[in-house]
């Protein structure tokens, strides 16, 4: 399952790979990755994610880390394969 | 009106304030071996409130911290320089981590201008021990110190405990400034227990026919024992419990069927795999606990009661999930009736036919029943540390405990050379109690050292070594799984144990014979000063029952299967 992570984390010195760190330790896969500028509020991290364990086992253990505020959740559906439109036949029906 | 007193700025070092701020959080005792880049903390030390104790390895001081620390509830404190000292405090770390231990881990670092150059005895620590604390800190400013040690008192202590890592540069722990220091602001009040979710667990407890609650480590944490006990006098559901969890019923209480899991008690492992129903309090479906997960009490409806959200159906599934304290949340599940006598005459019955036996036919001296006559021979005021391996199954199976802190044990991270740190940090804690670290021969060697830790501070801690010369577990393993292919297991080179104790100035007797134990635990638990029990048992003896990996609870093996 495919699911993107918005991470709202402190800006304190460490936060990002520890957040990072996590992730990855957890048994999930990082796509693709981006990680604001830090200001007094902290900063923002984007991060899509791959596993065959639930998102939300990775939401609650983020959110336990002391440096995580907030992480919101959405699953990505995965890219169904194109069709056509055409009914598949077989030599048979010829 | 006369003017008001100019108060003259106080300049004092970044020493002076960490270890005000230390005193002011509770510290009165810490452990640790000073080094290069924390000398100027160790400076200060002298002339402080904080008493230290100089243990003889940096594993040594956060093992001993851990065991301060799971017996006061309060964070244990160690301090250690950088490079090597932190890298030796690294087990210490992952052990407290794995247990939930409140502890506070101070390193010094090089000066922050030589700070990723490779500098002599430089060594990311905060980045190695990232994913083995509960938070860490690099402090940048001298007068960011007593925030910081605040904090991490705090965070090691609330919640689900956990190591705090302060890495200290030595520009900052030598740096002056004029600094005051403030208290911490009081942390909110964690929520008190969703009404409806307890709600929804009184009614799965009134339906269930066969409810079994798992009592866990958590209790202990959390100082829950007495709302739990209340719980099942209330209740009168049967219980079991996790390694970390013994103690927390009598061990002669009627509810109780033993502890669960790979050693786990026959009655256990058959009580948790029938019920319909499973009440987890603070527990966490570790392997060594469940068996094969997929078939793990396969016909139980769960609840699921922790402090961590992280937790709730992290292994198995919780039907009604309770997030909180523990002990409100088990004085506000109020079922209207768990009493099912049938199912509780079954687990009477499962308990009578599982109970622990002493009559095998040995060579010698009998590990079981040694461990059980030490609980005999001082049933009050003992608090027992042990090592790894079968001497911690066996301590586990038999010997008994009134409370939970009275068992300490690495469970979560399985520490050889716990036990030995471990009861020095339980003794310096609780000064009044009888400690004893239950040991083998393999893992006593691994922080030997500490011996001299006894000795130069008069600690009385009484040591019980089980001697087979072997590295035991390993050595059952490749026996039962390896078709007795025995590989780097044989210890038939140990030194004389008796001879060590006494060249570290600890007093030592040797055993071999069963009629010599009696006169010998007598000795060893009333002697006037540490003191080593070294007992040699059989080398080919097992721990019985054993789950096997991939195996459910149920399917315990008592004896190796004939080739």
């Amino acid at each position: 399952m495919n699911h993107r992570l918005t991470i709202k984390l402190s800006g304190s010195e460490g936060a990002v790979i520890r957040a990072l760190g996590l992730i990855e330790r957890r048994g999930f896969s990082l796509g693709k990755c981006s990680v604001g500028e830090a200001d007094i509020s902290g900063r923002v991290m984007k991060v899509s994610v791959s596993s065959t364990r639930p998102g939300e086992l990775l939401k609650r253990q983020l959110e336990r880390l002391h440096d995580v505020f907030h992480v919101e959740l959405k699953p990505v559906a995965a890219v169904k394969p194109r069709t056509l439109g055409i009914r598949p036949v077989t030599l048979k029906e010829h | 009106m006369k003017p008001s007193t100019q108060i003259a700025p106080k300049l004092r070092s970044g020493s002076q304030i960490l270890i005000e701020a230390l005193e002011r959080n509770g510290v009165k005792q810490i452990f640790g071996y000073p080094g290069g880049t924390i000398m100027p903390v160790y400076d200060a030390l002298v002339g402080s409130g904080l008493k230290h104790y100089l243990c003889r390895h940096e594993q040594g001081a956060a093992l001993a911290a851990d065991a301060y620390g799971r017996v006061t509830r309060k964070a244990g404190v160690c301090i250690a320089t950088s490079g090597p000292g932190a890298t030796n405090l690294v087990t210490g770390i992952a052990n407290a981590f794995m247990d939930s231990v409140p502890m506070v881990v101070i390193t010094g670092q090089v000066p922050s201008a030589l700070q990723g150059t490779d500098a002599f005895q430089e060594v990311d620590i905060f980045g190695i021990t990232l994913p083995i604390v509960k938070h860490s800190y690099i402090v940048r400013n001298v007068t960011d110190i007593p925030h910081i040690v605040n904090e991490a008192f705090q965070l090691a202590q609330s919640g689900r405990p956990g190591p705090v890592l302060i890495d200290l540069p030595k520009d900052i722990s030598a740096g002056m400034g004029d600094i005051v220091y403030t208290p911490p602001q009081a942390w909110p009040e964690t929520g008190l227990p969703d009404e409806e979710a307890m709600q929804a667990a009184a009614e799965m407890l009134s339906q269930a026919r066969r409810p079994l609650v798992i009592a866990g480590g958590g209790i202990a944490i959390s100082d829950s024992v007495e709302a739990f006990r209340q719980f099942i006098a209330r209740t009168g559901m049967p219980v079991t419990s996790t390694l970390k969890g013994l103690g927390v019923m009598p061990a002669d209480d009627p509810h109780y069927v033993g502890m669960l899991g790979m050693h786990g008690n026959g009655a256990a492992n058959h009580a948790v795999q029938n019920c319909d129903l499973l009440m987890v309090v603070g527990a966490r479906f570790d392997d060594r606990a469940t068996g094969h997960l997929a078939q793990f009490a396969q016909s139980a409806r769960i609840i699921h009661i922790d402090i961590d959200a992280a937790e709730i159906s992290k292994l198995r599934k919780a039907d009604v999930a309770i997030v909180s304290e523990l002990a409100p949340a088990l004085e506000g599940i109020r079922p209207e009736r768990t009493a099912n006598p049938g199912w509780q005459a079954q687990c009477a019955g499962w308990t009578k036919e599982f109970a622990w036996r002493y009559d095998a036919p040995v060579k010698g001296i009998y590990a079981p029943k040694l461990l059980r006559d030490l609980s005999r021979a001082q049933p009050e005021g003992l608090t027992i540390t042990c090592d790894v391996g079968q001497h911690q199954m066996w301590v586990a199976q038999h010997c008994t405990f009134n409370d939970p802190l009275e068992h300490i044990s690495s469970g979560g991270l399985g520490t050889m050379g716990y036990g030995l740190p471990a009861a020095i940090g339980a003794k310096v804690a609780k000064p009044d109690a009888t400690v004893v670290c239950v040991s083998g021969d393999g893992s006593i060697m691994m922080n030997i050292q500490e011996l001299a830790t006894l000795k130069r501070y008069g600690i009385d801690v009484k040591i019980l070594l089980l001697d087979n010369s072997a590295l035991g577990l390993v050595r059952q393993w490749q026996e039962i799984f390896f078709e007795g292919n025995y590989s780097e297991v044989h210890l038939s080179d140990n030194p004389d144990f008796a001879a060590v104790a006494r060249a570290f100035g600890i007093q030592a007797r040797s055993i071999k014979e069963p009629e010599e134990v009696s006169d010998a635990l007598e000795w060893l638990l009333n002697t006037e000063s540490a003191a080593m029990l070294h007992v040699s048992i059989d080398s080919m003896e097992n721990v019985w029952p054993l789950v096997p990996p991939g195996k459910p609870n149920h399917k315990m093996m008592r004896s190796t299967p004939d080739k």
